[in-house]
């Protein structure tokens, strides 16, 4: 039966009257692949070059002179300082989560795996708003962050948070079908060698899982960077300079300059964003192509 | 009370599940805790008026609306796409393919300003369609194509796979029974990607729901007419009316959680149904 | 109401499929493509169908008659049942057998209560009434296999193609769908080709079968004329076990070893160096000389599985082994011991000339 699939892919030049009975006509397949083409140029390609063409508009020099302002450079700064936190954070939960239903049975196991499915699934304005109701002003904690002079929402650390709940789920969603697919036997193996807990997982686990994690954080990492609505909630929408680092991470930024009429600007940075986007495209294409044809 | 015992041969149980339960605690289900909790100390009857004056129900009408709409045309290019990607061969294809993720990894804002640039009166897509009077930024439409664009890759990436494991023989079994190509199509190739869709749609529409980036600067945000939900929101809280922002993101939120049961039950139902035995 | 091929030739890229394949189906006839696999016999099959197409070519598939080499499959009413069944998943069992008939345009397609009767007709006939309404998932391989049988039989088609129907159920239900193939033939008549590897299958089932290797046809025949006159050597092993004794062709009789055998089919053909055959069951094997034990061997060791043993046994003169069947009964009677020197008798051996090769 191999040969069937052989054949499919690669069919010799047949008569008019002769199609494999599993084919359209080819008007119809290229009908399909043109307006399929049509719609992706003008949803994906178009806007994807606007970006770019926007950010050169007053130049090249104009476009450094946006990345290199220090406002510009205090949101880099803050974006950089919340993800170094955010991400590594929620990268240590998602391995931690995925060893523990991935390697053991217990009850109330989906509904764990549900529950961190929860900030995936919540708007990223309430996402701000739910810290906001903790440490604000009129929050829970907020006559007693008020008493010892903390400031957590409209300052650094509420946007810290934030980013974190909005990324939560991305490593662990990405570890727990892997881990799933790939089974206990290796660590089981392992063990009966005699292999501690940590050298399992060191020596076994993680080379089994290394790309998986990798896209996993990369995703994290790129949502982190971008995250906009939830950040917005929380932000005190102050750029930084110079002296101070501001509240404004890169999409406020982004943000900021658009709205005071600096398209061309906020292209310019909006352009870093969307380099990285297309790094983790490529990233994601990649290791796909590398697990396909590993199992094959 | 959960007695954390000692589970199968491998270690670490107590220590990651401890860690994972703790973590989600703290940034997840305390912060949750606390909206429920805050909305739980307003009145039902404040509770109600605040989520059900004009504003907030055109608010919703809108942010519900135009996520039906654009997570139900997404489904037909989100189909056509997936089949394409799927089925054939041409050029550009692995380029294509892997663009289709670009709505899922660019951050909101960019995609915001960016098709609010594209489809002005003056942008580059916007210029093509003002002769034929069809506004798009700062209109509802607009709201409804930024809504699509973040909507596409979930009904693609949740198709995609279904059409790219179909089993050749069943095509060409319906084929020798006599079905021409579309019959076979309509038949027997739709009603398999059929769960695969509609998950799609639900995750399409869950998104689109609460998104936030990428329309507000492509809406004209006029309350009543093009103002979503989450910009509401961000209203009052700009306006410290605390009490009715938590009472619109309580409705949200239940949404949000009734979308999410009703999304893994689509999942597991279809689980079952491609499962062989 | 015949089925046939003419000189159909198919390679897929460089791999030589069928070599100019003809062969002529009657009409109610059951045949069988019997082979291994890579003997081209299942793309044999789809060609028929219609599901592939012969190399452009002289190379002509025939319905009663009527040249169908270019019509798609969906207009030539050929019933497929596949190897893996390819149910519809999303039907039940009844919509699966109703699916030819509802897909008929306007003009031809029967009324629901025709339909209905149809199926049920149908259903009656694969034995499977009560199930109308379950999910494939939730029948068992040989179930799914006589649903997917039903829903070729329910478009009437002029011919049925069984691609190795019961290969992937395990022995006892393969052995019962055999049976149950064969009286359902014997009911409907339709005239039926099946691909299959499984020799016991095809001599049981076939009303002829044709053995396949390497895109070619070896041997048509009924099953007591390949059994009893294979053509070749490779039909003769792939039919059974088989012992191969080299010797020498002389004068009407093969010289194997020390020993002399009959061969009156050799006469005429000069003295050559040949290959004997002969079936593990057709040797007799004796302790004393003399009378028709002729060959000396010893004994290598003895095997009893189930109903049957195997004896090893190794040539005196040039230390070829063959394998010797026995019932348990003949074993206890010889009782031979490992190292002990034995006679044999060959008996209905088969000639074939040295140049031929299994």
């Amino acid at each position: 039966m191999e040969a069937i699939a052989a054949i499919h892919a690669a069919r010799p030049a047949a008569q008019p009257a002769r199609r494999s009975p599993t084919a359209e006509s080819p008007f119809v397949r290229w009908l399909l692949i043109g307006s399929a083409l049509v719609f992706l140029s003008l949803f994906l390609v178009v806007p994807l070059l606007a970006v770019f063409v926007q950010a050169f508009a007053k130049g090249p020099g104009f476009y450094l002179k946006t990345l290199t302002d220090p406002a510009t450079l205090s949101a880099i700064k803050l974006t950089f300082l919340t993800i170094g936190i955010a991400v590594p954070m929620n990268c240590i939960f998602g391995l931690a989560a995925a060893w523990a239903i991935t390697k053991f049975d217990f009850p109330g196991k989906n509904i764990l795996t549900t529950l961190i499915d929860l900030p995936f699934s919540v708007s990223p304005v309430i996402s701000g708003l739910v810290y906001v109701l903790v440490f604000g002003a009129q929050g829970w904690f907020g006559p007693w962050l008020v008493a010892h002079n903390i400031r957590v929402i409209f300052a650094v650390p509420g946007i810290v948070l934030a980013t974190t709940f909005v990324t939560f789920p991305f490593v662990a969603r990405e570890l727990i079908p892997l881990m799933q697919a790939q089974g206990r036997a290796d660590e089981e193996a392992a063990r009966v060698l005699g292999s501690g807990g940590w050298q399992t997982f060191w020596r076994v686990t993680l080379p089994n899982i290394k790309w998986g994690l990798l896209y996993g954080v990369t995703l994290c990492n790129a949502r982190a960077m971008g995250e906009f609505g939830a950040v917005s909630v929380v932000s005190g929408h102050i750029s930084g300079g110079t002296d101070a680092l501001g509240t404004n991470t890169i999409p406020l930024h982004v943000q900021s300059l658009y709205d005071n009429y600096n398209q061309t600007g906020a292209f310019a940075e909006a352009s870093v964003l969307t380099f990285l986007a297309l790094v983790t495209i490529a990233l994601k294409a990649w290791i796909e192509r590398k697990e396909a044809r590993l199992k094959l | 009370m959960l007695r954390l015992r000692q589970r199968g041969v491998l270690p670490g149980f107590r220590l990651t599940l401890g860690y994972a339960l703790l973590y989600l605690s703290i940034i997840v289900l305390i912060p949750l805790a606390a909206t429920f909790a805050k909305a739980g100390e307003l009145s039902p009857l404040r509770f109600w008026h605040d989520i059900t004056t004009p504003r907030v129900l055109a608010a919703f009408r809108l942010s519900f609306g135009a996520a039906f709409l654009a997570a139900l045309i997404n489904l037909f290019f989100g189909l056509l796409v997936a089949w394409v990607l799927a089925r054939y061969q041409f050029w550009s294809k692995r380029i294509m393919d892997a663009l289709v993720d670009l709505p899922f990894a660019l951050p909101t804002a960019v995609a915001g300003i960016t098709l609010a640039t594209l489809y002005a009166q003056n942008g580059w897509i916007g210029r093509w369609l003002a002769p034929l009077g069809i506004k798009v930024a700062y209109t509802q439409l607009g709201v409804f194509v930024a809504l699509m664009f973040i909507g596409l890759p979930f009904v693609v990436r949740t198709v995609q796979p279904v059409l790219e494991d179909l089993d050749l023989e069943v095509e060409e079994a319906a084929a020798s029974l006599g079905a021409n190509r579309w019959q076979t199509f309509w038949r027997v190739i739709f009603p398999a990607a059929r769960p695969a869709l509609l998950t799609g749609f639900a995750l399409a529409f869950a998104r689109g729901v609460g998104e936030y980036g990428s329309v507000i600067f492509i809406s004209s945000n006029l309350p009543g007419k093009t103002e979503i939900v989450p910009l509401l929101i961000v209203t009052k809280l700009e306006q410290f009316d605390y009490p009715g922002a938590t009472a619109i993101a309580v409705v949200m939120l239940v949404a949000s959680f009734a979308l999410l049961l009703l999304i893994n039950l689509l999942q597991w139902r279809s689980s079952r149904y491609y499962a062989r035995t | 109401m015949s089925v046939e091929v003419r000189n159909i030739i198919k390679q897929f890229g460089r791999f030589p499929a069928l070599h100019g394949v003809s062969l002529k189906v009657e009409s109610g006839e059951l045949v069988a493509l019997l082979g291994p696999s890579g003997s081209g016999k299942t793309t044999l099959l789809r060609i028929i169908a219609g599901l592939e197409f012969p190399d452009t070519g002289e190379g002509r598939v025939l319905f009663y008659g009527e040249d169908v080499t270019d019509m798609p499959v969906h207009k030539r009413r050929a019933g497929f049942a596949f190897q893996h069944y390819a149910l519809f998943r999303h039907l039940d069992v009844f919509e699966n057998i109703a699916f030819g008939l509802r897909i008929r345009s306007h003009r031809t397609r029967p009324r629901e209560s025709e339909i209905r009767e149809s199926v049920e007709k149908l259903l009656k006939l694969v034995q499977l009434e009560s199930l109308a309404k379950r999910f494939p998932s939730q029948l068992s391989g040989g179930q799914r296999q006589r649903v997917a049988l039903a829903r070729a039989l329910a478009i009437e088609p002029k011919v049925l193609l069984l691609d190795e129907p019961f290969g992937a159920l395990d022995a006892k239900v393969r052995k019962e769908l055999r049976h149950w193939l064969r009286q359902l033939h014997e009911e409907i008549h339709v005239t039926t080709l099946f691909v299959t590897h499984d020799q016991e299958e095809a001599l049981e089932v076939a009303d002829r079968v044709a053995i396949l290797r390497e895109g070619r046809i070896e041997q048509i025949g009924t099953p007591e004329e390949i059994y009893d006159y294979p053509a070749t050597p490779f039909v003769y092993d792939f039919l059974g076990n088989v012992n191969a004794f080299a010797g020498r062709v002389h004068d009407g009789s093969v010289e194997i070893g020390e020993s002399k055998f009959a061969a009156p089919e050799t006469v005429g053909r000069g003295d050559t160096d040949a290959i004997a055959f002969v079936r593990p069951h057709d040797i007799h094997v004796t302790r004393r000389p003399g009378g028709p034990a002729k060959l000396a061997a010893r004994v290598v060791l003895c095997h009893a599985a189930g109903p049957l043993a195997h004896l090893e046994l190794e040539r005196l003169d040039n230390g070829g082994r063959f394998t010797v069947e026995l019932s348990k009964e003949q074993l206890h009677q010889l009782a031979p011991k490992p190292g002990e020197r034995m006679f044999v008798e060959l008996r209905n051996v088969k000639i074939f000339p040295e140049d031929y090769s299994i």
